[in-house]
């Protein structure tokens, strides 16, 4: 089950403690709670979802690596650190595609944490189906055209014949409920 | 930024389809890696855009931008219209001949499928999937290209001297750098056909499907059948033949011959 995370910022400071005085279960924590943040971020910035599986190993790795060696400065900013090792590595990787060596693979255990079948949602995007088969047609039509052909809320107002304040509230409501859908039906698994 | 920033200004929907500033981009990503809610927010939209682009296309779209698309592709409709007028014209005086061909264009003749001899026991599914390229005339835009348009019109410089698989980069580069564009997607997608690589043809052409461009949702149907011919999969060929008829246009005609050739 993969909930939204709830980690708060002294949870998070507590986690890069932990793993730099070698706490492996710190580790899968720390998996759990990133990898799924740089898996988004590697399908948005490269399109590609295998690059972005992979990306996901390392990132983390670095990562852990580095927090292994204490090499984060402030504890605080442990998400800005790992965001900032994942937009350096899509850089590098975007500039040098297969030039760049694979980094060390991350240990079984965690890989487990963030495996493809994981990072993929496929159960999301299963109830995603049915959340979207509960919208109505309009609701549906207004979340088509902003996601997928990429029409901004004033083109659809005009298609709809709705307000463009109206197709903003529609969109942001649809969306809230299909995630309230999900964090319902996962949390019960 | 904060939450209520990324609801006000679109920046979740701006993410997803790439429409975002570098420091925009960096900002809402530096946010979204601390908030547990907006990242929640943009697992559901991910999973909402991937869902939705696998359906068939909505029948309401934005007539400003439709209309803007229409008049972009105005002289490839034309051309389209004349190369298929004439191939209409040699396959309905061909239809009744004794030898039974079906769908047969002139060789060369775009849009439409090779001849197909039939035998006694009719065409095999080999015979049936194979495919002549899609027409492809250059287009003149007025006012600077974007890089990405630059990239295309060069690998379509391959494309038009036959050799497909030399398109291939730089169509697969321009459809990463421009998702939302239908003609990189379905060239991208006649290219992988024609080079053999049918799976990647077949990612390339739902996805021309999922954007719902008029110039290019019917043949995009009726290549995607054409792949699933070749991979010999006919329940799924017939149902995107089926969708390629229902546009009644210039491919109705080849796709219902398929059809026909396919139930005996």
């Amino acid at each position: 089950m993969d909930l939204p995370s709830a980690t708060s910022a002294g949870e998070l400071r507590g986690l890069a403690e932990r793993i730099r005085q070698g706490d492996a279960s710190a580790e899968t924590e720390l998996v759990r709670e990133f990898s799924h943040r740089i898996f988004v971020m590697g399908v948005v910035r490269t399109h590609d979802r295998e690059a972005a599986r992979e990306l996901v190993q390392d990132v983390l790795m670095a990562v852990i690596g580095a927090l292994r060696k204490g090499q984060l400065q402030d504890a605080d900013k442990l998400a800005a650190f790992v965001h900032g090792t994942a937009r350096n590595l899509i850089n590098n990787q975007l500039r040098a595609q297969s030039q760049t060596p694979p980094l060390e693979p991350l240990p079984e255990d965690l890989a487990q944490a963030c495996s493809p079948e994981r990072l993929e949602d496929a159960e999301r995007v299963g109830l995603v189906h049915q959340a979207l088969d509960r919208l109505g047609q309009d609701d549906r039509k207004i979340l088509w055209m902003t996601l997928v052909q990429g029409h901004k809320p004033g083109e659809i107002a005009a298609a709809l014949g709705l307000t463009s304040e109206v197709v903003r509230t529609r969109k942001t409501r649809a969306v809230k409920k299909v995630a309230d859908l999900i964090r319902k039906k996962l949390s019960r698994t | 930024m904060n939450c209520q920033e990324v609801e006000e200004r679109d920046i979740l929907e701006g993410y997803l389809l790439d429409r975002l500033s570098g420091p925009e981009r960096e900002e809402f990503e530096k946010h979204y890696f601390e908030c547990g809610s907006c990242f929640s927010q943009l697992r559901t939209g991910l999973a909402l855009q991937t869902e939705l682009r696998r359906e068939p296309a909505m029948p309401v779209r934005a007539r400003c931008a439709s209309l803007r698309r229409a008049w972009l592709w105005a002289p490839a409709f034309a051309m389209i219209v004349i190369l298929c007028s004439a191939g209409l014209w040699w396959y309905s005086a061909h239809t009744h001949t004794p030898s039974q061909q079906v769908a047969v264009p002139p060789k060369g003749s775009p849009n439409v499928p090779v001849q197909v001899q039939t035998t006694p026991a009719g065409p095999s599914l080999e015979e049936l999937a194979r495919v002549e390229p899609p027409p492809y005339s250059a287009l003149v835009l007025r006012g600077a290209e974007d890089e990405s348009h630059e990239t295309f019109h060069k690998a379509m410089q391959f494309y038009v001297k036959g050799d497909y698989a030399k398109a291939i980069p730089g169509l697969r580069a321009a459809a990463e750098a421009n998702p939302q564009s239908a003609s990189f997607n379905f060239y991208l997608g006649a290219c992988y056909l024609l080079a053999g690589q049918t799976d990647p043809s077949i990612v390339s052409f739902r996805q021309t499907v999922s954007l719902g461009d008029p110039a290019y949702s019917e043949s995009a149907h009726f290549y995607l059948a054409k792949a699933y011919l070749r991979k010999r999969e006919v329940a799924r060929a017939k149902d995107e033949l089926h969708k390629t008829v229902q546009f009644h246009g210039s491919l109705e005609a080849p796709a219902a011959e398929i059809l026909r050739q396919l139930r005996n």
